[in-house]
């Protein structure tokens, strides 16, 4: 059998288990209701029925079942009224919070309101004219001729015999005045009573006297009773003795009925007996008897009227108890309309916003959360549906979770690798430049910014038009021609212009390939080998000056003894001879004197020691090489710019002294002997340098000059041995630092030395 | 506009329809012999419905709630002494006789017929010194007053409120002076 029950549905979170069921409400309990209904109905046609039975007084109509079906009128009417404004105020407040179907059910219990309360209002309009009318109609002209003359005519009969029997009480009390009541003997009093009995005028004669001690029967004593045949058995005397006690007493009603059952009605009659006197001596009560079919019919006659016009004296409190019942049933079906509609909507919407509700959880990320469904139906089916696939989603999520956290810890990694790997490049000497397979540069770090004078804006230009420069075509056609070359590539001297200096430069192009074997652009290596260039030629030229200074310093002293011998051999000689000789001698000894000197320097240049640096105070250093100068050069201004703090610099003080004295003295012979020098000294604090420039006002050094100014054997003066820049320079890198040379501004040159600190 | 459509309605609902002026309840309390009686009197306490309805042979019962109570200023007044009393009459159209009882507390004090439409009338409507309270539970020179409520069963109840609004109230005050 399948289950319909309600389906009963709560969110809860998954895991959690299911709480016990709860106790239905009793608005949620369909059969409870109808149970409710139907013994409300079963009760109220009870009392209807049982108020038609004649055991129930007119008060338990008036009293008992107008006011239930009235309270039960009010309490449907408030119920009514409860539901339909509960159900409004909280449309108002589901409109205002925008819950989910809020309108709908309105609408489902309006819809459901209206189809029941036109048809019901219709059928209380009509049913309630039609108890009105039809309660009217009980009571109409003839039937009340009919009942009130049928009344008349028992009554009257009654009244008549009633009349008779009181005319012979009262003729036979008369007739007994002068009989003594006290006398034993009661035959006479029988002889006189009997004819009335024995004729039937009368069916019972009995006679009382007023009693001779206290006590007998009041103040009467029966005398003799004289009684027909026809006299139905069972009677007693109560009543008769009751009347004649109360003629005796004065009482204005002598008469009474005395009912028989369906035997009939006994009337009586008494007559209170006088002495002539005048003084009461006795009662006499006369009976009189209507048979039980007579009294039966008059009673019915009667009964009717009197059930007649009690329908009319209650037609009110009837026509109300019908009504109410009716409004009842009314007022029944519209709450149960209501209620239905409620009931209805809140199992079609109710799984719907709770499905809604937890959806909307999942969809705020709490995939936990699960609708609980009670039943077996579409709704159940649909809830089960809606769980799994909350699972699937959790667990989907879960995994996800798992995967992002990996994948995160691994671009965490990746992103760590990036950052050193960008570190690395943009810390290291040698110059990168990647170009995707499109032949757009994609990266270029500082070092190849530097090495290729280019602006790092360059990103995302075509490298082919990058290296369209003139001094960067070599670097082009090694880029073009990446790839093709079936061995590893092999680094590829390149020379290039930067600043009008020569620049050697080791690169590498290397073809990037990506997965499937495709170009996946291409990754250019850059080092500058200029300080290595120059180290080897600084190399090759200390060598030729060792080898320069010992070849040519070992024949000079023979040639030197020689002309001092042939001058001392020709001393004797003519003087023509003599002078001629000795002015050969002194050339040659001079000229041997100066190609020692020169040797001299070679071998010096050759031979210079490893610096030994000490913490030195290198403005004072520079201050006390520069007074060496003060009063030789009237004509130079020597101007010192010794920025404030500068550090002790590990040197070697003499070295660093021949190095200012040469740059000075190079600046001396630049502005001839006439100008203006500055020498000036600050600290580089982000590259932990000293900077020391010595600068001069005159006229400069060409670009293409620059470049050869360090290398051994060259001079622009046209004199000396072309060996001092160069020894600046080896000294300087001696101590880790460099030298270079530059435009002054306005004009002349700008030789900047940088120094670790 | 609205308090019209309210007032159409009240009417319709027959709110006022039978909204009839209670009878007259003259109440006369006395204190005499150390007892305290009350005599009192519903005036047209038999209207045309009742007596319809005594005529149709209904069995109509007066009932006499009667409160003898202590007045007072500050607070709820006090009841000293109360009684029920009940007349009723059936009218039987048979013989045309009024078979009358009266009961004190629910307890039977007579009985007896007529066929005297006003001596029916008197027994149902017309009480002489009933012993109410003995002076004893009387304070000298106190407020009292007497307070009788009356209503008849069946009574002609409308639907829409059946509830009672047919009582007739009397009260009479006296100071007790011994």
């Amino acid at each position: 059998m399948t289950r319909t029950a309600v389906t009963s549905i709560t969110s809860r979170p998954a895991g959690v288990p299911p709480p016990a069921p709860a106790r239905r409400p009793f608005r949620d309990n369909p059969r409870l209701i109808l149970a409710g209904i139907g013994v409300l109905l079963v009760a109220l046609v009870a009392i209807v029925v049982a108020n038609r039975s004649p055991r129930f007084s007119p008060d338990f109509l008036t009293e008992f079942v107008l006011y239930a079906l009235s309270a039960a009128d009010l309490t449907m009417l408030v119920a009514l009224v409860f539901v339909l404004a509960r159900n409004i105020v909280k449309l108002v407040v589901e409109r205002r919070h925008a819950l989910p179907f809020a309108r709908f059910r309105a609408k489902l219990v309006a819809l459901l309101l209206v189809m029941t309360l036109i048809p019901a209002m219709l059928v209380l309009g009509v049913g309630s004219e039609l108890i009105r009318t039809s309660v009217d109609r009980w009571f109409n002209e003839p039937m009340d001729e009919i009942l009130s003359s049928a009344n008349q005519i028992a009554g009257d009969y009654y009244q008549e015999r009633q009349n008779v029997v009181r005319d012979h009480a009262a003729r036979i009390a008369r007739t007994l005045s002068t009989v003594d009541l006290t006398n034993p003997d009661v035959r006479p009093i029988r002889d006189l009573i009997a004819p009335d009995v024995t004729t039937q005028r009368v069916q019972m004669v009995q006679v009382y006297r007023t009693a001779a001690e206290v006590g007998s029967l009041g103040q009467l004593d029966p005398v003799v009773d004289v009684a027909a045949p026809a006299l139905p058995s069972g009677y007693s005397r109560a009543a008769a003795d009751r009347l004649a006690g109360q003629a005796l007493g004065g009482a204005r009603d002598t008469r009474s009925v005395e009912t028989l059952g369906t035997s009939g009605d006994l009337l009586h009659a008494a007559a209170v007996i006088r002495a002539p006197s005048g003084h009461a001596t006795g009662v006499v009560v006369v009976t009189d008897y209507l048979t039980g079919e007579l009294a039966a019919r008059s009673r019915r006659m009667t009964h009717a009227f009197e059930s007649y016009n009690q329908l009319r004296v209650l037609k009110r409190p009837l026509t109300g108890v019908y009504l109410s019942f009716f409004l009842m049933v009314t007022l029944t079906i519209l709450v149960g309309a209501s209620w239905m509609g409620l009931y209805i909507a809140k199992r079609i919407t109710r799984p719907v916003q709770m499905l809604a509700a937890a959806a909307r959880e999942i969809g705020a990320g709490r995939l936990d959360q699960r609708v609980e469904a009670h039943g077996y139906d579409e709704f159940g089916q649909l809830v089960d549906a809606f769980n799994t696939m909350a699972a699937e989603l959790a667990t989907s999520r879960r995994r996800v979770e798992r995967s992002t956290i990996a994948l995160e810890r691994k671009h965490l990694e990746g992103e760590a690798r990036r950052r050193y790997t960008e570190t690395i490049l943009e810390r290291i000497a040698t110059g990168v430049v990647s170009i995707d397979a499109a032949g757009a540069i994609t990266t270029i770090n500082t070092a190849a910014a530097r090495l290729l004078s280019l602006d790092r804006s360059i990103v995302g230009q075509p490298a082919k038009t990058v290296f369209e420069r003139t001094d960067l075509e070599p670097l082009g056609r090694l880029l073009a021609g990446a790839g093709r070359a079936k061995t590893e590539p092999a680094a590829q001297e390149v020379a290039i212009a930067r600043e009008g200096q020569e620049v050697h430069l080791a690169a590498v192009a290397t073809a990037l390939v990506g997965e499937g074997g495709a170009a996946d652009g291409v990754v250019l290596v850059i080092d500058d080998v200029t300080p290595l260039i120059r180290a080897q030629k600084v190399a090759a030229w200390r060598e030729v000056a060792r080898r320069l200074a010992h070849e040519i310093k070992n024949p000079l002293t023979p040639i030197q003894l020689s002309a001092e011998r042939l001058r001392r051999h020709f001393s004797a000689a003519p003087p023509p001879a003599k002078a001629l000789v000795d002015e050969c001698t002194t050339t040659i000894v001079g000229e041997v004197e100066s190609l020692k000197g020169l040797v001299d320097e070679f071998s010096q240049f050759a031979r210079m020691p490893s610096p030994r640096t000490v913490p030195t105070d290198l403005a004072q250093l520079i201050a006390d090489t520069l007074a060496l100068y003060d009063g030789l050069f009237a004509h130079v201004r020597f101007e010192k710019r010794f920025a404030p703090g500068l550090p002790l610099v590990r040197l070697d003080g003499e070295q660093i002294r021949r190095v200012i004295i040469n740059l000075v003295d190079n600046a001396v012979e630049a502005i001839n002997r006439q100008g203006h020098i500055v020498v000036e000294a600050e600290h580089d604090k982000a590259n932990n340098l000293v900077h020391v420039v010595v600068a001069d006002d005159g006229p400069g050094i060409p670009l293409a000059e620059r470049d050869k100014l360090f290398l051994p054997y060259y001079s622009t003066k046209g004199r000396g041995s072309g060996l001092g820049l160069a020894i600046v320079r080896r000294i300087i890198a001696e101590h880790g630092g460099s030298i270079d040379v530059g435009d002054n501004m306005p004009s002349g040159t700008r030789f900047t030395i940088e120094l670790p600190c | 506009m609205t308090r019209n459509l309210l007032v159409a309605i009240l009417l319709a609902s027959g709110v006022f329809v039978h909204a009839a002026e209670p009878p007259d309840l003259s109440v006369t309390p006395i204190a005499r012999d150390g007892q305290v009686f009350v005599s009192f009197e519903l005036s047209d306490g038999l209207t045309s419905e009742v007596q319809d309805a005594i005529q149709s042979g209904l069995a109509t019962t007066f009932s006499y709630d009667v409160e003898l109570r202590h007045g007072s200023a500050a607070w709820f007044d006090r009841t000293v002494a109360a009684l029920t009393i009940t007349a009723t009459v059936r009218f039987d159209n048979l013989t045309r006789r009024y078979q009358m009882s009266r009961t004190l507390d629910g307890r039977v004090e007579d009985a007896q017929p007529t066929e005297d439409q006003d001596a029916m009338r008197r027994w149902m409507t017309r009480f002489d010194r009933v012993p109410l309270s003995a002076t004893t539970s009387l304070e000298t020179n106190g407020e009292y007053y007497v307070r009788v409520r009356a209503r008849t069963r069946p009574h002609n109840a409308w639907f829409v409120w059946p509830w009672d609004r047919a009582s007739a109230f009397g009260h009479a005050k006296f100071t007790f002076i011994q």
